[in-house]
């Protein structure tokens, strides 16, 4: 099913969205950075923008994420899971970001599932934004997670000009569109041609780091990569853990009891494989690279 | 989830950052790619800081001693005991005393040193932190006439050579190593002096190695180098440069070496030099007479004066500089300004409406010892001071012990009235990185319990002991200590800008003064070992990263696997004696002995023997009272 959606019908759509519950989408922050944060208002949210650094995937996977209450009861200990269940709408993000929600997903769904992460999931509604014009330094047409998506979204949006095209994905997108149906109407042929030759005119607009991104995913994986290389990286390397917690698939973490007022709320931690304690590599640390013994 | 734009609260760089939080507080963080400092980076440190306002042993509660036991109390209870205790102290004519923060914001420390000075009419007034960095500003101060460095981190990207003497520049201060890093990939000359074999040294042009506690060796030979070479910038030795000759008498015979020529031609001929000085072995940054030896040889190659080149000394600890400048000092009044200055004076009697005392006061480690009362606002000495464990037995002894803290740190366990204050996460105010930067802290999420903001607790102090102002917010008292330091004078104006209010440069239009006191002879008699405390990247028990779970892992899971300590020393070393890796040495120096583990580094040279600084307490009796010492190594 594809829809059309006048842009200033966008913006009462968004009200209606907001009334459902929380809408998320990248707003420029009051420092002047594009972020992700909950709406206040519709005409917060931007429309033209470089994506930003930071991942929305702290709204399906928190960086300190509670999982369990434990509550002493005498000799016993009362264990309740914590469930976030809120409905919300991630809107306006960009299609390498509903890929890396669609990756996490789909690591959290393989046994043993997370329900704690899946509830949140379930209940997110993405909305994505496709990229006409891929980043300068863009490689998603080499993991398969842009500039346009023909699946993981719940809705995706494109900026025909005057209007947006919308391509339907699931029944949580349509639920979202049935919020306002007067606002949506039928795409017609040509539209629909229109969004088409957009997505092929995006595919060839990838500047050159596209290819040596092709190319390193190449030496990596055929183990091309020269050990001189590895050891240059460890030299540029500064543990700060950020490659970790700005790529939108990685989930590493730890588990930690946070203790308040009696009880404990068992946490799940955004880590870092960088970090020396995570993983003890037998050649010690990145940075140091100096084995410590005894 | 709200972003919530802040400062980073750990070290003094002064990154920006977006702290994310919900109804039920804080969840994360999130890097800003617009702020002038951080530029969408943060370090480990950076990435984990909510959780340092999150998951240390808060305190909700103002507490007071009875019986051994801390109780909750109200805050009118508290208040009213602090006050009664501290005026039946001051009748009696005993000495009291105040300790400020490098934890707290430039508001909480003006208020702190108002409160000493106004309130109790003493200048027993200190930083715990001064006895680590303390060195450092005063050499710089001695050379330069001011501590506040003449270039920002940004300016290092463009440096053609870099001199650093480090520690561990990449662990210590992320944010300034990449700097440096960006620094060599366009070219730069980066010239290390240090004694292991560290990242930034892998990096590097030239290596000049110096064994811990005689890097000043290699300083001087670069100094004499310039002198030997004629590489001096004449048109700084005439115009701002005093006590040459002396220089000249002193050094220019001294011996150097090959390296040491190359090294100076390249800073001599750079037209932009950096000069990077954060923390050596031990925590601390080079000794007073270190400092004043580099600055001179920035000052005669002329890079105090040519832009983009200069001197920036990196401190551990986020608000150093603003506790400097706001006064937390026994012997300096706001604008770190010297008790004798009669204009300085002038300013604070106009503005507390009463003379400020002019005899010089007690230090940190003084008044652990001396004073009756004692009111430490968010330090935790035993963490800060070398002597360790030895502090935490002073605070013991003390009569009346006041703590204002958000954490229940160990000298808040000690004391006999605790109140709870917010965290950097939940207050408003301002904090001063090295280069400058005035910059807020915003409020993110409530503080637990019955907890109040800093500030507010300090005015109601100051009230109490007559020195009481009116303020609405902590921009009032801001604009307060900027009348008694004139440099923040336009603080509060700029606080909302991201990047904060840059203060006024060192420098301006001063002499420098090449005044390096002769050239000291070593002492290698009681061993042929270096014992020195390694502070790398080590925050010991600060707060902050001591209850934070990321970032507190590597440091809990050594003193797990080493509750007696260690020591590490190299593979050659080890050989030697005959020690496996994990069996227990025998140290011994002038001051006295020692059994502790061993581990073997790869990375350090023979003769240097490391011990963590968070596990110093393991071998206080070899250091006694010193920070680097000669020992005797054998099997035990």
């Amino acid at each position: 099913m594809v829809f059309t959606l006048a842009k200033d019908g966008a913006t009462k759509w968004l009200a209606k969205l907001l009334e459902a519950g929380e809408v998320i989408a990248p707003v420029r922050g009051p420092c002047g950075d594009v972020i992700f944060s909950t709406l206040r208002s519709p005409t917060q949210v931007l429309w033209d923008f470089e994506n930003p650094l930071h991942p929305p995937k702290q709204y399906v996977l928190p960086q300190t994420d509670p999982l369990i209450r434990i509550k002493r009861d005498g000799q016993r200990h009362e264990v309740e899971p914590i469930y976030d269940d809120a409905p919300r709408t991630l809107f306006n993000l960009r299609s390498c970001d509903v890929q890396g929600i669609a990756f996490l997903t789909r690591m959290q769904e393989a046994e043993p599932a997370d329900a704690s992460y899946l509830r949140r999931a379930r209940n997110l509604t993405l909305i994505s934004l496709a990229c006409a014009t891929p980043c300068p330094a863009g490689f998603c047409v080499c993991t398969d997670s842009g500039p346009f998506l023909h699946k993981g979204y719940d809705l995706q949006l494109t900026d025909l000009g005057g209007n947006f095209f919308v391509d339907v994905g699931s029944e949580k997108g349509e639920a979202a569109i049935a919020r306002a149906p007067e606002l949506f109407r039928q795409a017609t042929e040509a539209e629909t041609a229109k969004r088409q030759t957009l997505e092929a005119e995006a595919k060839t607009r990838f500047g050159p780091e596209t290819c040596h991104f092709g190319s390193a995913m190449r030496r990596i994986s055929t183990r091309r990569v020269p050990e001189a290389l590895w050891e240059k990286m460890g030299d540029w390397c500064l543990e700060c853990g950020g490659c970790n917690f700005v790529c939108p698939t990685c989930y590493c973490f730890s588990v930690k009891d946070l203790g308040r007022n009696g009880t404990w709320v068992r946490c799940r931690l955004w880590d870092s494989c960088q970090y020396p304690a995570f993983t003890s590599r037998l050649r010690g640390t990145i940075r140091g690279r100096s084995a410590r013994s005894g | 989830m709200l972003p919530v734009p802040t400062t980073c609260p750990f070290c003094a760089c002064g990154c920006g950052l977006y702290l994310l939080a919900n109804k039920d507080g804080l969840v994360g963080v999130a890097p800003s790619e617009t702020h002038p400092v951080s530029l969408g980076r943060l370090c480990a440190r950076g990435w984990s800081a909510h959780e340092a306002a999150l998951w240390g042993k808060r305190l909700t509660h103002p507490l007071i001693n009875r019986k051994g036991t801390l109780e909750p109390v109200s805050w009118t209870e508290a208040l009213d005991h602090v006050t009664g205790c501290f005026e039946k102290l001051v009748a009696a004519g005993k000495p009291v005393g105040v300790l400020g923060s490098v934890r707290a914001t430039n508001e909480e420390n003006y208020l702190a040193g108002k409160l000493a000075r106004a309130g109790f009419s003493t200048n027993n007034l200190d930083l715990s932190y001064h006895s680590v960095c303390g060195p450092l500003l005063r050499g710089l101060e001695e050379v330069c006439g001011d501590f506040a460095p003449s270039i920002s981190l940004n300016d290092i990207e463009s440096s053609q050579t870099i001199l650093l003497v480090e520690g561990d520049l990449a662990g210590t201060h992320p944010r300034a190593a990449s700097a440096v890093m960006a620094a060599v990939e366009r070219g730069a000359y980066l010239v290390t002096v240090t004694h292991t074999a560290t990242q930034m040294s892998r990096l590097a042009s030239l290596l000049l190695p110096a064994k811990p506690g005689n890097e000043g060796e290699v300083i001087d030979g670069l100094l004499a180098a310039v002198l030997q070479l004629h590489l001096e910038d004449q048109a700084s030795l005439a115009g701002r440069c005093e006590g040459y000759d002396t220089l000249r008498g002193n050094f220019e015979a001294i011996k150097v070496t090959a390296e040491m020529r190359q090294a100076a031609e390249h800073i001599a001929r750079a037209a932009r030099a950096t000069f990077l000085i954060p923390p050596l072995s031990g925590e601390g940054p080079p000794g007073r007479r270190e400092v004043a030896a580099l600055a001179s040889l920035a000052a005669i190659t002329g890079h105090l004066e040519k832009p983009g080149s200069g001197l920036l000394p990196l401190v551990s600890r986020n608000n150093v500089r603003g506790a400097c400048d706001m006064g937390i000092s026994p012997d300096r009044f706001p604008g770190f300004r010297p008790l004798d200055d009669l204009e300085a004076q002038r300013r604070l009697q106009d503005l507390w409406g009463k003379e400020p005392p002019l005899a010089s006061g007690l230090d940190a480690e003084s008044m652990l010892k001396t004073v009756s009362g004692l009111i430490v606002v968010a330090d935790d000495p035993p963490a800060v001071l070398p002597q360790g464990q030895q502090a935490l037995a002073a605070l013991g002894t003390i009569e009346f012990l006041v703590v204002l803290d958000a954490f229940l740190t160990p000298t808040a366990q000690t004391a006999h009235v605790v109140l709870p204050i917010a965290s950097w996460a939940e207050t408003e105010g301002t904090v001063t990185s090295m280069e400058g930067r005035v910059q807020r802290l915003r409020v993110a999420t409530d503080p637990p319990g019955e907890a109040r903001a800093g500030w507010q607790v300090l005015a109601e102090l100051c009230a109490r002991f007559g020195a009481g102002a009116s303020y609405a917010s902590a921009a009032d008292v801001l604009q307060e200590a900027g009348r008694g330091a004139p440099r923040y004078a336009l603080a509060h104006q700029g606080e909302d800008r991201w990047g904060g209010t840059g203060l006024a440069k060192g420098t301006n239009g001063r002499k420098f003064r090449l005044s390096v006191a002769d050239v000291p002879t070593p002492d290698r008699a009681a061993g042929s070992h270096v014992l020195v405390r390694d502070g790398a990247y080590d925050w010991g028990r600060d707060p902050l990263v001591s209850y934070s779970p990321i970032l507190s892992r590597d440091f809990q899971s050594e003193r797990k696997l080493f509750p007696k300590g260690f020591i590490e020393m190299c593979k050659h070393d080890a050989d030697e004696i005959g020690v496996h890796p994990g069996r227990p040495v025998r140290l011994t120096s002038a001051q006295g002995s020692a059994v502790v583990p061993s581990r073997v580094r790869t990375d350090l040279q023979p003769g240097v023997l490391l011990v963590p600084f968070a596990l110093r307490d393991h071998l206080a009796e070899v250091f006694g009272n010193h920070s680097v010492t000669a020992v005797k190594l054998e099997q035990a």
